[in-house]
């Protein structure tokens, strides 16, 4: 079943109104190869891969199946020349098996009647799992799996239909530690049966760990492809970046005394147990964990999302009511990142600036009319502050990079009355450039004395960000940490559970 | 996703995307009044236009209200019952107290009434916006008929009819009127935190609400207003006939809903302005009308309006996914 195809795509160029999309690229992935693709948002890797998929149509070039030109028209074209794409939502169906979802489309039946034959299709299944080594049962229901799982049923389709090249778009986005270890092992499975994997990803530790080799993009060229052992870190981000990357340096600053946020025996049975901490003004409060650690309801519970909780939450030295809601909370000086940028965190058919001032608009008017005004000076002064990359602030967001989406998610709330921000996963799927931005609008805010309460599970985010960590595992509060005796190896350790009897 | 970014650059599509569907109204507009003067020289008479406008004043009011509605992602299907509803409460309000005022008033709260209800179980208790509707849509057409005791009721009080019955020569008063309900509309949707509100909530109810939107408040204000405006198209409606009718407003629902997404808003909420909507009703109007002067058979009208709101839906659909691309 060992394949020697070779893939080639020629000269692409694809342009998007006046914009180049793709600009004369050259690709080309081998069997058993598993081809890195970086680049920041916006870089040209997506449109590249939704020629490749059948997608979007390509303006000019040629795409070439060991050494024959293929036309791929349409997504089913790709997939039958063996080319599948993971993308990040899954498309898998959450009522159907493992079985049915790895066989949708293409059930196998009793004889010629309509009947389905699961017994065959489990068995074929089992194989499947067996040949890469994965224990998943096949008659379980795929909605009771985890992401991890889901996605590796999601591959398991496409091998089961004879792909031989998979395109993963940033497959370890959410997954935990765990599952992406599983992922990384069931990748080199892959590899040694020939299958390639184009990998999307930001994450460098991850590209250098399993790609052969790395191919950078920037502004819809390839500015560099070399064997992962031939170039390094800092030469992929160099290129990526197009200049030399200013790390981000947290600020010298003093921590007020002055308690913004007091959390007191906070219990939610299933959740969390037995929570206490406090943020002071210009403090920055991290919780880490893993995934399932219980800190997003934590968060949730103070921005009164939440109201099942025991226990006493006191803000600005008032006891807040149960589950207060969003509005009063807003109201009252607290600010909110949601994970999900695309799902809760923009309003997609809106403009930049109404993404922006929805939040503050009532208190911008004059007999109830909005101040265009006022309300403007503050949108633009918060796309400058934040360093937002749009064409006009009346442009649509979804039209935004992910990076400059999320920093529209904070611009909303750099009002003058912010006393609280809660930041979940703040800098999750965007790129090492936007991060520092972003890294740079939180500190400022703390530094005018925001309290700021931050969940991450990047361990490299906490220790760069936090002026106090706390570490949870599973609803638990493990250890606290100052600047001071804060360690990349007990954190890890925290997360993971090692010192929990302890 | 990232493809997405890439339009950054160039200038935000969603402006010539409007801006040319209105041109593209306009031009509709001028063309289907050329060809109906044409097939009958009656059409482009002052009496016609004001019949005209006066026909489709009604439909005015309603759109608009839909129009909120639509941009908060939602549909409201009761509106004609609602009108026969509310004008039947005027009606016997005013003929069993005489008093206009309290008629007015009757008919303006029932009609709210119903738009309440609507926006409480659409809007609190999230249940979705067709069936609810469709509920109150048959509730509201029972009770005008019970209220009715199905038969029509014969109106003479003059400041009843003043608003629907007026005409100034051949131009109707109800006319400036509505345009004045327009011109308040649209400071209320453009203006005020409010009409940003209708749009976010059309958007995203979710990030509405984590934005500290009191979203379910916004959802049901908008069944309210609507039901505000279909109180005073209530009124309107039995100007017109002198008469109350049960069975007033039939398929009114209908026609304000091709003339809304005619004007371009968007079923699934978020995108869409008033202005369309006139345009929407306009274009609507003048080819039900048109029809009529030139003698259509008039079993063929309804065939006709279901072709306008297939083409509609099937044109922006193909379009959408096209820029989605």
């Amino acid at each position: 079943m060992k394949n020697e195809n070779l893939l080639e795509m020629k000269s692409i160029s694809k342009s998007f109104f006046e914009t180049k999309a793709l600009n004369n690229v050259d690709f080309a992935c081998h069997a058993g190869e598993v081809h890195a693709l970086v680049g920041l948002n916006g870089a040209g890797k997506s449109t590249l891969t939704k020629v490749l998929g059948g997608v979007i149509q390509r303006d000019e070039g040629e795409i070439l199946l060991n050494g024959s030109p293929v036309a791929i028209s349409r997504p089913s074209d790709a997939n039958d020349i063996g080319i599948a794409t993971i993308h990040q939502e899954y498309s898998t169906i959450n009522e159907l098996t493992v079985a049915a979802n790895i066989f949708l489309g293409r059930e196998l039946t009793i004889g010629k009647t309509p009947f389905l034959d699961k017994r065959r299709m489990a068995a074929e299944v089992r194989e499947l799992l067996k040949r890469f080594g994965l224990e998943i049962d096949p008659r379980e229901t795929v909605g009771n799996l985890n992401s991890g799982e889901k996605q590796i049923v999601e591959i398991l389709r496409a091998l089961a239909t004879k792909s031989w090249l998979i395109v993963m778009d940033e497959p370890t986005s959410a997954l935990s530690e765990e599952d992406k270890q599983k992922l990384f092992e069931f990748i080199r499975r892959m590899q040694d049966e020939g299958i390639s994997i184009i990998y999307i990803s930001h994450h460098m530790p991850e590209i250098f760990g399993i790609a052969d080799r790395v191919t950078v993009m920037r502004d819809g060229k390839i500015v560099l492809s070399e064997k992962t052992g031939e170039t390094s870190e800092d030469a992929v981000i160099r290129e990526m970046t197009g200049e030399d990357l200013d790390d981000f340096i947290k600020p010298e600053k003093t921590v007020s005394s002055d308690k913004v946020l007091e959390v007191k025996d906070l219990n939610k049975p299933g959740q969390f147990r037995d929570i206490n901490f406090t943020v002071a003004r210009g403090e920055i409060v991290v919780m880490t964990g893993l995934r399932g650690c219980g800190a997003p309801e934590i968060a949730k519970s103070i921005f009164g999302l939440e109201k099942d909780y025991a226990g006493e939450i006191t803000y600005r030295g008032q006891k807040l009511a149960k589950g207060q809601g969003p509005a009063w909370s807003v109201r009252h000086g607290m600010g909110f990142v949601s994970e999900n940028r695309d799902k809760n965190g923009i309003l997609a058919p809106l403009s930049v600036a109404d993404n922006i001032s929805l939040p503050f608009l009532y208190k911008n008017t004059k007999l109830g009319v909005i101040d265009g005004g006022a309300v403007n000076g503050i949108v633009d002064k918060a796309i400058r502050d934040t360093g937002t990359k749009t064409h006009s602030s009346a442009t649509e967001i979804r039209f935004l990079s992910g990076g400059n989406k999320q920093k529209v998610c904070f611009s909303r709330w750099l009002d003058e009355n912010l006393e609280l921000l809660i930041l979940l996963e703040p800098t999750r799927g965007i790129d090492v450039h936007a991060k520092a931005d972003i890294y740079r609008i939180i500190e400022d805010l703390a530094v005018r004395g925001v309290g700021i309460l931050v969940l991450s599970y990047e361990v490299d985010e906490v220790l760069l960000l936090a002026d106090r960590v706390l570490t949870l595992y599973q609803g638990d509060v493990v250890s606290e940490y100052g600047q001071s005796n804060m360690e990349k190896e007990m954190l890890l350790a925290d997360m993971a559970g090692v010192q929990k009897s302890a | 996703m990232t493809a997405a970014t890439l339009n950054t650059e160039g200038q935000s599509p969603k402006k010539i995307q409007l801006n040319t569907r209105y041109m593209f109204l306009i031009g509709l507009i001028v063309v289907a009044s050329v060809g109906f003067s044409i097939a009958n020289p009656n059409f482009f008479s002052i009496a016609n236009i004001g019949i005209l406008l006066r026909s489709i004043s009604v439909l005015f009011l309603l759109s608009m209200g839909m129009t909120f509605i639509m941009l908060t992602g939602g549909i409201d299907l009761s509106v004609g019952s609602n009108v026969a509803f509310a004008g039947g409460v005027g009606v016997v309000v005013l003929t069993s107290t005489g008093i206009p005022v309290l008629g007015f008033a009757a008919a303006l709260i029932a009609a709210m009434a119903i738009g309440f209800i609507n926006g409480f179980f659409i809007g609190k208790l999230k249940l979705s916006a067709f069936m609810v509707t469709l509920a109150t849509m048959a509730l509201a057409r029972g009770l005008a008929l019970v209220i009715y005791d199905a038969d029509s009721i014969n109106v003479t009080n003059t400041t009843f009819l003043w608003l629907g019955g007026t005409s100034i020569g051949n131009f109707p008063i109800v006319i400036p009127f509505v345009a004045l309900v327009f011109a308040a509309l649209c400071v209320v949707l453009y203006k005020t935190a409010y009409g940003r509100d209708v749009y976010a909530v059309g958007s995203n109810i979710n990030t509405a609400f984590l934005m500290g939107r009191q979203a379910d408040r916004t959802v049901v204000s908008v069944y309210v207003l609507t039901g505000l405006l279909v109180g005073i198209a209530a009124i309107i409606t039995v100007g017109r006939v002198s008469s109350g009718q049960p069975w007033a407003g039939l398929y009114l629902e209908f026609d304000a809903i091709t003339a809304v997404i005619l004007g371009g808003t968007s079923l699934f909420g978020g995108r869409g302005k008033l202005f369309g909507t006139i345009l929407g009703v306009l274009l609507y109007g003048i080819i039900i009308n048109g029809l009529i002067l030139t003698g259509t058979n008039p079993y063929l009208q309804s065939l006709i309006k279901g072709l306008i709101l297939l083409g509609v839906v099937l044109i922006d659909t193909i379009s959408q996914r096209r820029s989605a691309q």
